[in-house]
Protein backbone atom coordinates (compact mmCIF):
# COMPACT_ATOMS: atom_id res chain seq x y z
CA UNK A 1 0.00 0.00 0.00
CA UNK A 2 0.95 3.69 -0.72
CA UNK A 3 1.24 6.62 1.98
CA UNK A 4 -1.42 9.30 1.55
CA UNK A 5 0.57 12.20 -0.10
CA UNK A 6 -1.31 14.54 3.34
CA UNK A 7 -0.04 12.11 5.78
CA UNK A 8 3.46 12.55 3.79
CA UNK A 9 3.47 16.32 3.64
CA UNK A 10 2.51 16.32 7.81
CA UNK A 11 5.18 14.13 8.22
CA UNK A 12 7.91 15.82 6.38
CA UNK A 13 6.64 19.01 8.21
CA UNK A 14 7.64 17.50 11.28
CA UNK A 15 10.73 16.16 10.35
CA UNK A 16 11.80 19.26 8.11
CA UNK A 17 9.77 22.33 8.18
CA UNK A 18 12.00 24.76 6.08
CA UNK A 19 12.90 22.38 3.39
CA UNK A 20 11.32 22.37 -0.21
CA UNK A 21 10.96 20.09 -2.27
CA UNK A 22 14.54 20.46 -4.41
CA UNK A 23 15.80 20.51 -0.59
CA UNK A 24 14.30 17.21 0.22
CA UNK A 25 15.60 15.69 -3.19
CA UNK A 26 18.94 16.58 -3.22
CA UNK A 27 19.90 15.30 0.32
CA UNK A 28 17.59 12.21 -0.12
CA UNK A 29 19.26 11.10 -4.12
CA UNK A 30 15.51 11.19 -5.14
CA UNK A 31 14.90 12.55 -8.83
CA UNK A 32 12.73 15.37 -8.06
CA UNK A 33 10.43 14.25 -11.17
CA UNK A 34 9.77 11.16 -9.26
CA UNK A 35 8.80 12.41 -5.91
CA UNK A 36 6.54 14.96 -7.87
CA UNK A 37 4.73 11.98 -9.63
CA UNK A 38 4.29 10.98 -6.74
CA UNK A 39 2.67 13.44 -4.93
CA UNK A 40 0.43 14.80 -7.91
CA UNK A 41 -0.65 11.24 -7.87
CA UNK A 42 -1.27 11.61 -3.95
CA UNK A 43 0.24 7.69 -3.58
CA UNK A 44 3.94 8.46 -1.66
CA UNK A 45 6.06 4.68 -2.09
CA UNK A 46 7.51 3.38 0.88
CA UNK A 47 10.84 3.65 -0.80
CA UNK A 48 10.33 6.82 -0.53
CA UNK A 49 10.31 7.90 2.90
CA UNK A 50 12.89 5.24 3.64
CA UNK A 51 15.56 7.27 1.30
CA UNK A 52 14.13 10.81 3.57
CA UNK A 53 14.35 9.08 6.69
CA UNK A 54 17.86 7.93 5.84
CA UNK A 55 19.12 11.02 4.90
CA UNK A 56 17.56 13.15 8.00
CA UNK A 57 19.48 10.51 10.14
CA UNK A 58 15.57 9.07 11.09
CA UNK A 59 15.10 4.84 11.52
CA UNK A 60 13.38 4.38 8.40
CA UNK A 61 10.83 1.69 10.49
CA UNK A 62 10.17 4.22 13.00
CA UNK A 63 9.03 6.52 10.30
CA UNK A 64 7.24 4.35 8.71
CA UNK A 65 5.16 3.82 11.62
CA UNK A 66 3.97 6.90 11.92
CA UNK A 67 2.01 6.29 9.15
CA UNK A 68 -1.43 4.24 9.27
CA UNK A 69 -0.76 1.67 6.98
CA UNK A 70 2.22 0.93 8.55
CA UNK A 71 1.44 1.34 12.56
CA UNK A 72 1.71 -2.26 13.23
CA UNK A 73 5.37 -1.34 13.01
CA UNK A 74 5.36 0.69 16.06
CA UNK A 75 6.76 -0.04 19.19
CA UNK A 76 10.35 -1.48 20.60
CA UNK A 77 11.58 -4.02 17.82
CA UNK A 78 10.61 -7.68 17.81
CA UNK A 79 13.78 -9.79 17.59
CA UNK A 80 13.55 -11.98 14.52
CA UNK A 81 13.59 -15.90 14.47
CA UNK A 82 16.88 -17.98 14.08
CA UNK A 83 15.50 -19.63 10.70
CA UNK A 84 14.31 -16.02 9.73
CA UNK A 85 18.19 -15.17 10.08
CA UNK A 86 19.39 -17.81 8.13
CA UNK A 87 17.12 -17.36 5.50
CA UNK A 88 19.09 -13.87 4.96
CA UNK A 89 22.14 -15.54 4.48
CA UNK A 90 22.86 -16.34 0.65
CA UNK A 91 23.67 -19.64 -0.86
CA UNK A 92 26.97 -18.87 -1.42
CA UNK A 93 27.43 -17.94 1.98
CA UNK A 94 25.71 -20.91 3.23
CA UNK A 95 27.58 -22.98 0.98
CA UNK A 96 31.24 -21.46 2.25
CA UNK A 97 29.72 -22.29 5.93
CA UNK A 98 29.12 -26.00 5.06
CA UNK A 99 33.25 -26.30 3.68
CA UNK A 100 34.14 -24.60 6.85
CA UNK A 101 33.15 -26.62 9.76
CA UNK A 102 35.39 -29.55 10.30
CA UNK A 103 33.05 -32.50 9.98
CA UNK A 104 33.65 -31.37 5.97
CA UNK A 105 37.12 -32.10 6.13
CA UNK A 106 38.35 -36.11 6.59
CA UNK A 107 41.08 -34.91 8.65
CA UNK A 108 38.96 -33.55 11.04
CA UNK A 109 41.03 -30.37 10.85
CA UNK A 110 39.65 -26.91 11.08
CA UNK A 111 38.18 -26.34 7.01
CA UNK A 112 38.75 -23.14 4.93
CA UNK A 113 39.14 -19.87 6.94
CA UNK A 114 36.05 -17.72 8.58
CA UNK A 115 34.63 -15.04 6.61
CA UNK A 116 32.21 -12.13 6.65
CA UNK A 117 28.55 -12.76 5.30
CA UNK A 118 27.24 -10.92 2.90
CA UNK A 119 24.63 -7.99 3.81
CA UNK A 120 21.18 -9.40 3.08
CA UNK A 121 18.72 -9.35 0.89
CA UNK A 122 20.51 -11.24 -1.38
CA UNK A 123 19.26 -13.44 -4.73
CA UNK A 124 16.36 -15.82 -3.35
CA UNK A 125 15.76 -13.77 -0.06
CA UNK A 126 12.04 -13.09 -0.20
CA UNK A 127 11.34 -17.11 -1.05
CA UNK A 128 13.93 -18.33 1.81
CA UNK A 129 12.63 -15.81 3.97
CA UNK A 130 8.41 -17.05 3.25
CA UNK A 131 9.62 -20.42 3.31
CA UNK A 132 11.54 -20.16 6.54
CA UNK A 133 8.11 -18.05 8.71
CA UNK A 134 5.68 -20.89 6.50
CA UNK A 135 3.70 -22.72 8.60
CA UNK A 136 1.96 -24.35 5.31
CA UNK A 137 -0.85 -22.09 5.48
CA UNK A 138 0.67 -18.26 5.29
CA UNK A 139 -0.08 -17.60 1.80
CA UNK A 140 -3.41 -18.79 1.98
CA UNK A 141 -3.55 -16.08 5.26
CA UNK A 142 -1.82 -13.38 2.98
CA UNK A 143 -4.60 -13.78 0.39
CA UNK A 144 -7.41 -13.36 2.69
CA UNK A 145 -6.04 -10.92 3.99
CA UNK A 146 -4.85 -8.81 1.25
CA UNK A 147 -7.05 -9.76 -1.69
CA UNK A 148 -4.16 -10.41 -3.31
CA UNK A 149 -4.97 -13.42 -5.62
CA UNK A 150 -2.57 -16.80 -4.37
CA UNK A 151 -0.80 -17.24 -7.86
CA UNK A 152 0.00 -13.71 -7.87
CA UNK A 153 1.89 -14.16 -4.95
CA UNK A 154 3.86 -16.84 -5.92
CA UNK A 155 4.69 -15.11 -8.85
CA UNK A 156 5.75 -12.39 -7.17
CA UNK A 157 7.99 -14.94 -4.80
CA UNK A 158 9.52 -16.69 -7.73
CA UNK A 159 10.77 -13.17 -8.91
CA UNK A 160 12.04 -12.63 -5.27
CA UNK A 161 9.93 -9.49 -5.38
CA UNK A 162 7.49 -8.61 -2.54
CA UNK A 163 5.31 -5.12 -2.44
CA UNK A 164 6.25 -3.53 1.30
CA UNK A 165 2.72 -4.25 1.82
CA UNK A 166 2.52 -7.40 1.42
CA UNK A 167 5.74 -8.39 3.06
CA UNK A 168 4.47 -6.73 6.67
CA UNK A 169 1.47 -8.56 5.84
CA UNK A 170 3.13 -11.85 5.21
CA UNK A 171 4.86 -10.83 8.87
CA UNK A 172 1.89 -10.62 10.49
CA UNK A 173 0.30 -13.75 9.29
CA UNK A 174 3.34 -15.62 10.07
CA UNK A 175 3.13 -14.38 13.25
CA UNK A 176 6.50 -12.93 12.78
CA UNK A 177 8.20 -8.90 13.93
CA UNK A 178 6.80 -6.92 10.68
CA UNK A 179 9.90 -4.89 10.00
CA UNK A 180 11.89 -8.69 8.92
CA UNK A 181 9.85 -8.67 5.69
CA UNK A 182 10.94 -5.51 4.64
CA UNK A 183 14.59 -6.71 5.35
CA UNK A 184 13.79 -9.81 2.94
CA UNK A 185 13.01 -7.22 0.35
CA UNK A 186 15.91 -5.23 1.15
CA UNK A 187 13.55 -2.15 1.65
CA UNK A 188 15.17 -1.11 5.10
CA UNK A 189 18.52 -2.75 6.43
CA UNK A 190 19.11 -5.48 9.13
CA UNK A 191 20.55 -2.95 11.57
CA UNK A 192 17.08 -0.52 10.57
CA UNK A 193 15.12 -3.51 11.88
CA UNK A 194 16.69 -3.43 14.84
CA UNK A 195 18.81 -6.64 14.11
CA UNK A 196 22.06 -7.37 16.21
CA UNK A 197 24.96 -7.36 14.08
CA UNK A 198 26.10 -10.88 14.34
CA UNK A 199 22.80 -12.13 15.11
CA UNK A 200 23.07 -14.00 11.60
CA UNK A 201 26.31 -15.28 11.99
CA UNK A 202 25.11 -16.67 15.55
CA UNK A 203 22.26 -18.18 14.49
CA UNK A 204 24.57 -19.90 11.72
CA UNK A 205 26.72 -20.96 14.19
CA UNK A 206 23.58 -22.84 16.18
CA UNK A 207 23.05 -24.80 13.25
CA UNK A 208 24.59 -28.55 13.93
CA UNK A 209 26.48 -29.76 11.49
CA UNK A 210 23.64 -32.01 10.05
CA UNK A 211 21.18 -28.72 10.07
CA UNK A 212 23.13 -26.73 8.06
CA UNK A 213 24.40 -29.29 5.27
CA UNK A 214 20.75 -30.30 4.84
CA UNK A 215 19.88 -26.61 4.28
CA UNK A 216 22.45 -26.39 1.80
CA UNK A 217 21.52 -29.09 0.21
CA UNK A 218 18.05 -27.59 0.07
CA UNK A 219 19.06 -24.47 -1.55
CA UNK A 220 21.48 -25.63 -3.91
CA UNK A 221 18.53 -27.81 -5.24
CA UNK A 222 16.04 -25.21 -5.56
CA UNK A 223 19.25 -23.23 -7.40
CA UNK A 224 19.38 -25.91 -9.73
CA UNK A 225 16.35 -25.81 -10.61
CA UNK A 226 16.37 -22.47 -11.35
CA UNK A 227 19.15 -22.72 -13.07
CA UNK A 228 17.76 -25.72 -15.80
CA UNK A 229 14.39 -23.48 -16.01
CA UNK A 230 16.49 -20.63 -17.26
CA UNK A 231 18.68 -23.10 -19.31
CA UNK A 232 15.60 -24.38 -21.01
CA UNK A 233 13.85 -21.26 -21.91
CA UNK A 234 16.96 -20.02 -23.33
CA UNK A 235 17.40 -23.53 -25.68
CA UNK A 236 13.61 -22.42 -26.12
CA UNK A 237 14.32 -19.54 -27.56
CA UNK A 238 17.30 -20.09 -29.16
CA UNK A 239 15.36 -22.45 -31.28
CA UNK A 240 12.97 -20.08 -32.54
CA UNK A 241 15.64 -17.62 -33.33
CA UNK A 242 17.42 -20.35 -35.62
CA UNK A 243 14.17 -21.01 -37.37
CA UNK A 244 12.41 -17.88 -37.27
CA UNK A 245 14.87 -15.36 -36.77
CA UNK B 1 -11.38 0.76 -47.58
CA UNK B 2 -10.83 -2.78 -49.25
CA UNK B 3 -8.57 -1.65 -51.49
CA UNK B 4 -6.42 0.72 -49.13
CA UNK B 5 -6.47 -2.78 -47.07
CA UNK B 6 -5.15 -4.65 -50.23
CA UNK B 7 -2.45 -2.56 -50.89
CA UNK B 8 -1.18 -1.86 -47.23
CA UNK B 9 -0.94 -5.21 -47.12
CA UNK B 10 0.55 -5.70 -49.76
CA UNK B 11 3.02 -2.95 -49.53
CA UNK B 12 3.83 -4.20 -45.79
CA UNK B 13 4.81 -7.77 -46.81
CA UNK B 14 6.71 -6.65 -50.12
CA UNK B 15 8.96 -4.37 -48.00
CA UNK B 16 9.35 -7.27 -45.04
CA UNK B 17 10.60 -9.42 -47.87
CA UNK B 18 12.47 -7.21 -49.14
CA UNK B 19 14.54 -6.51 -46.02
CA UNK B 20 14.95 -10.39 -45.82
CA UNK B 21 17.02 -10.37 -48.91
CA UNK B 22 20.22 -9.53 -47.17
CA UNK B 23 20.05 -12.01 -44.58
CA UNK B 24 18.67 -14.68 -47.27
CA UNK B 25 21.67 -14.16 -49.24
CA UNK B 26 24.07 -14.59 -46.64
CA UNK B 27 22.15 -18.29 -46.24
CA UNK B 28 20.22 -17.81 -43.23
CA UNK B 29 17.05 -19.08 -42.91
CA UNK B 30 16.06 -18.88 -46.86
CA UNK B 31 12.67 -20.59 -46.80
CA UNK B 32 11.92 -17.58 -44.24
CA UNK B 33 12.08 -15.25 -47.42
CA UNK B 34 10.34 -17.93 -49.32
CA UNK B 35 7.49 -17.37 -47.12
CA UNK B 36 7.57 -13.95 -47.68
CA UNK B 37 8.10 -13.68 -51.32
CA UNK B 38 5.39 -16.58 -51.76
CA UNK B 39 2.84 -14.19 -49.59
CA UNK B 40 3.25 -11.00 -51.38
CA UNK B 41 3.60 -12.77 -54.95
CA UNK B 42 0.14 -13.93 -53.23
CA UNK B 43 -1.41 -11.10 -52.20
CA UNK B 44 -0.68 -9.31 -55.46
CA UNK B 45 -2.26 -11.72 -57.66
CA UNK B 46 -5.43 -11.11 -55.17
CA UNK B 47 -5.95 -7.95 -55.82
CA UNK B 48 -8.39 -6.73 -58.99
CA UNK B 49 -5.75 -4.84 -61.28
CA UNK B 50 -2.49 -7.24 -60.82
CA UNK B 51 -4.35 -10.18 -61.14
CA UNK B 52 -6.21 -8.92 -64.79
CA UNK B 53 -2.32 -7.71 -65.57
CA UNK B 54 -0.92 -10.89 -65.01
CA UNK B 55 -3.81 -13.11 -66.09
CA UNK B 56 -4.10 -11.96 -69.22
CA UNK B 57 -0.83 -12.00 -70.22
CA UNK B 58 -1.18 -15.78 -69.10
CA UNK B 59 -3.87 -16.52 -72.06
CA UNK B 60 -6.94 -15.29 -69.97
CA UNK B 61 -8.07 -18.32 -68.70
CA UNK B 62 -7.79 -17.45 -64.96
CA UNK B 63 -4.91 -19.78 -64.74
CA UNK B 64 -3.56 -17.07 -62.49
CA UNK B 65 -6.38 -17.62 -59.80
CA UNK B 66 -5.00 -21.67 -60.14
CA UNK B 67 -1.60 -20.20 -59.20
CA UNK B 68 -2.61 -18.33 -56.06
CA UNK B 69 -4.12 -20.90 -54.80
CA UNK B 70 -0.81 -23.09 -54.95
CA UNK B 71 1.16 -20.05 -54.15
CA UNK B 72 -0.58 -19.81 -51.00
CA UNK B 73 -0.54 -23.50 -50.03
CA UNK B 74 3.30 -22.96 -50.64
CA UNK B 75 3.65 -20.37 -48.40
CA UNK B 76 1.48 -22.05 -46.21
CA UNK B 77 3.32 -24.96 -46.00
CA UNK B 78 6.74 -23.59 -45.22
CA UNK B 79 5.01 -21.59 -42.76
CA UNK B 80 3.95 -24.34 -40.97
CA UNK B 81 6.91 -26.54 -40.98
CA UNK B 82 9.14 -23.25 -40.10
CA UNK B 83 6.75 -22.18 -36.79
CA UNK B 84 6.21 -25.79 -35.74
CA UNK B 85 10.04 -26.54 -35.58
CA UNK B 86 10.91 -22.87 -33.76
CA UNK B 87 8.25 -23.27 -31.29
CA UNK B 88 9.04 -26.88 -31.00
CA UNK B 89 5.73 -28.16 -31.76
CA UNK B 90 6.16 -31.79 -32.48
CA UNK B 91 3.07 -33.01 -33.29
CA UNK B 92 1.90 -29.96 -35.37
CA UNK B 93 5.39 -30.70 -37.40
CA UNK B 94 4.38 -34.63 -37.88
CA UNK B 95 0.24 -33.40 -38.69
CA UNK B 96 1.78 -31.15 -41.31
CA UNK B 97 4.63 -33.25 -43.11
CA UNK B 98 4.05 -36.57 -41.99
CA UNK B 99 1.44 -39.30 -43.90
CA UNK B 100 -1.55 -37.29 -42.83
CA UNK B 101 -0.51 -33.84 -43.77
CA UNK B 102 0.22 -34.92 -47.37
CA UNK B 103 -2.55 -36.84 -47.77
CA UNK B 104 -4.56 -33.69 -47.05
CA UNK B 105 -2.59 -31.55 -49.22
CA UNK B 106 -2.67 -33.66 -52.38
CA UNK B 107 -6.64 -34.54 -52.13
CA UNK B 108 -7.64 -30.46 -52.00
CA UNK B 109 -4.60 -30.21 -54.86
CA UNK B 110 -6.62 -32.84 -57.18
CA UNK B 111 -10.04 -31.03 -56.08
CA UNK B 112 -8.47 -27.89 -57.09
CA UNK B 113 -7.51 -28.90 -60.36
CA UNK B 114 -10.04 -30.93 -61.32
CA UNK B 115 -12.68 -28.18 -60.26
CA UNK B 116 -11.00 -25.89 -62.17
CA UNK B 117 -10.50 -27.81 -64.69
CA UNK B 118 -14.19 -28.72 -65.24
CA UNK B 119 -15.15 -24.88 -65.74
CA UNK B 120 -14.96 -22.54 -68.50
CA UNK B 121 -12.78 -20.06 -67.10
CA UNK B 122 -12.16 -17.97 -70.16
CA UNK B 123 -12.06 -14.30 -69.18
CA UNK B 124 -10.19 -12.83 -66.73
CA UNK B 125 -11.74 -12.02 -63.48
CA UNK B 126 -10.18 -11.14 -60.03
CA UNK B 127 -12.06 -13.89 -57.29
CA UNK B 128 -13.39 -15.74 -60.21
CA UNK B 129 -16.42 -13.40 -60.17
CA UNK B 130 -17.43 -13.55 -63.91
CA UNK B 131 -17.00 -17.18 -63.99
CA UNK B 132 -19.17 -17.40 -61.23
CA UNK B 133 -21.91 -15.61 -62.79
CA UNK B 134 -22.40 -17.68 -65.98
CA UNK B 135 -24.69 -19.98 -64.78
CA UNK B 136 -26.13 -21.63 -61.22
CA UNK B 137 -23.56 -24.96 -62.02
CA UNK B 138 -20.75 -22.30 -62.81
CA UNK B 139 -21.77 -20.79 -59.36
CA UNK B 140 -22.09 -24.12 -57.17
CA UNK B 141 -18.08 -25.23 -58.83
CA UNK B 142 -16.70 -22.04 -58.10
CA UNK B 143 -17.84 -22.07 -54.11
CA UNK B 144 -16.57 -25.66 -54.42
CA UNK B 145 -13.48 -24.16 -55.78
CA UNK B 146 -12.69 -21.76 -52.94
CA UNK B 147 -13.72 -24.49 -50.27
CA UNK B 148 -10.75 -26.38 -51.42
CA UNK B 149 -8.38 -23.54 -51.62
CA UNK B 150 -9.30 -22.65 -48.35
CA UNK B 151 -9.03 -25.86 -46.68
CA UNK B 152 -5.60 -26.80 -46.32
CA UNK B 153 -4.70 -23.56 -45.16
CA UNK B 154 -7.29 -24.07 -42.27
CA UNK B 155 -5.88 -27.73 -41.71
CA UNK B 156 -2.50 -26.29 -40.78
CA UNK B 157 -3.28 -23.14 -39.30
CA UNK B 158 -5.62 -25.52 -36.87
CA UNK B 159 -2.53 -27.66 -36.39
CA UNK B 160 -0.21 -24.39 -35.15
CA UNK B 161 -3.14 -22.93 -33.13
CA UNK B 162 -2.61 -25.15 -30.00
CA UNK B 163 0.95 -24.78 -29.55
CA UNK B 164 0.86 -20.63 -29.97
CA UNK B 165 -1.67 -20.36 -27.44
CA UNK B 166 0.77 -22.35 -25.23
CA UNK B 167 3.54 -20.09 -26.67
CA UNK B 168 1.70 -17.11 -25.31
CA UNK B 169 1.56 -18.10 -22.04
CA UNK B 170 5.37 -19.82 -21.61
CA UNK B 171 8.39 -17.68 -20.22
CA UNK B 172 9.53 -16.23 -23.69
CA UNK B 173 10.89 -12.86 -24.68
CA UNK B 174 7.31 -10.75 -24.73
CA UNK B 175 8.13 -9.92 -28.43
CA UNK B 176 7.99 -13.56 -29.47
CA UNK B 177 5.14 -13.96 -27.11
CA UNK B 178 2.98 -11.23 -28.74
CA UNK B 179 3.68 -12.52 -32.13
CA UNK B 180 2.92 -16.40 -31.09
CA UNK B 181 -0.77 -14.20 -30.52
CA UNK B 182 -0.83 -12.79 -33.80
CA UNK B 183 0.06 -16.47 -35.40
CA UNK B 184 -2.64 -17.87 -33.15
CA UNK B 185 -5.22 -15.09 -34.11
CA UNK B 186 -3.67 -15.67 -38.01
CA UNK B 187 -5.03 -19.02 -37.55
CA UNK B 188 -7.90 -18.38 -36.02
CA UNK B 189 -8.98 -15.83 -38.82
CA UNK B 190 -7.78 -18.89 -41.31
CA UNK B 191 -10.23 -21.25 -39.54
CA UNK B 192 -12.61 -18.69 -39.95
CA UNK B 193 -12.81 -18.41 -43.80
CA UNK B 194 -14.10 -22.06 -43.97
CA UNK B 195 -17.32 -20.17 -43.55
CA UNK B 196 -17.10 -18.09 -45.92
CA UNK B 197 -19.88 -19.68 -47.40
CA UNK B 198 -22.61 -19.18 -44.93
CA UNK B 199 -21.61 -15.60 -45.06
CA UNK B 200 -24.67 -13.67 -46.33
CA UNK B 201 -23.55 -11.76 -49.39
CA UNK B 202 -24.09 -8.30 -47.88
CA UNK B 203 -21.21 -8.95 -45.48
CA UNK B 204 -18.95 -9.56 -48.55
CA UNK B 205 -16.64 -7.03 -47.08
CA UNK B 206 -16.11 -9.21 -43.73
CA UNK B 207 -14.66 -11.93 -45.93
CA UNK B 208 -11.90 -9.47 -47.68
CA UNK B 209 -11.12 -8.32 -43.85
CA UNK B 210 -10.82 -11.75 -42.53
CA UNK B 211 -8.36 -12.65 -45.39
CA UNK B 212 -6.18 -9.72 -45.01
CA UNK B 213 -6.24 -9.94 -41.12
CA UNK B 214 -5.06 -13.52 -41.70
CA UNK B 215 -2.40 -12.57 -43.96
CA UNK B 216 -1.17 -9.42 -41.72
CA UNK B 217 -1.17 -11.37 -38.64
CA UNK B 218 0.91 -14.25 -40.25
CA UNK B 219 3.45 -11.46 -41.69
CA UNK B 220 3.78 -9.65 -38.43
CA UNK B 221 3.84 -12.13 -36.35
CA UNK B 222 7.34 -13.73 -38.52
CA UNK B 223 8.21 -10.24 -38.71
CA UNK B 224 8.16 -9.50 -35.39
CA UNK B 225 9.39 -13.02 -34.18
CA UNK B 226 12.81 -11.89 -36.03
CA UNK B 227 12.99 -8.12 -34.17
CA UNK B 228 12.92 -9.93 -31.17
CA UNK B 229 15.97 -11.92 -32.21
CA UNK B 230 17.81 -8.42 -33.64
CA UNK B 231 16.82 -6.44 -30.12
CA UNK B 232 18.53 -9.89 -28.41
CA UNK B 233 21.59 -9.88 -30.29
CA UNK B 234 21.84 -6.18 -29.79
CA UNK B 235 21.29 -6.95 -26.39
CA UNK B 236 23.76 -9.47 -25.73
CA UNK B 237 26.49 -7.46 -27.55
CA UNK B 238 25.76 -4.50 -25.75
CA UNK B 239 26.17 -6.26 -22.28
CA UNK B 240 29.65 -8.04 -23.81
CA UNK B 241 30.93 -5.16 -24.40
CA UNK B 242 30.01 -3.58 -20.89
CA UNK B 243 31.48 -6.77 -19.10
CA UNK B 244 34.88 -6.08 -21.17
CA UNK B 245 35.49 -2.63 -19.65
Amino acid sequence: MTLTAKAFQRWLQGIAPDASTADICRVSGIKRTTLAQQLVRGKISVGTVVSISRAYNLNPVTALAGFDAYSVLAGPPQAPTSSELVSQISTADLLRAVLARPAMDPSGRKGAPPFVLSPAPHATSVKNWVDAIDDGEVRHRVSAATGVAPQNYSAQLTANRLSPELAVATALAAGVAPASGLVATGVITEEEAGWPPDARQAALDSMSDGELTTLAGDRLQALGKTLRRQEQDQAQTEKIWENLG
Amino acid sequence: MIETLQWTTLAVCGLIAAARIPSALRGENRSLFGIFALMTLAILLSIQEPYLIIDRALGGTNIANLLLRFVIFGAIFFLGVRVSKGFGADAAYRLITGRTGMAVLLAVSVVLVAVFLAMDTTGSSAGLSAVSGKDDRHYALVEYYGAAGRAYPAFVALALLPAMVRAVQDRLPVLVRIAAGLLALGGVAVTLSLLFPVIPSELGAAEFVINYTAVLCYVVGLALIWAARVQSRRASTARKTSTEM
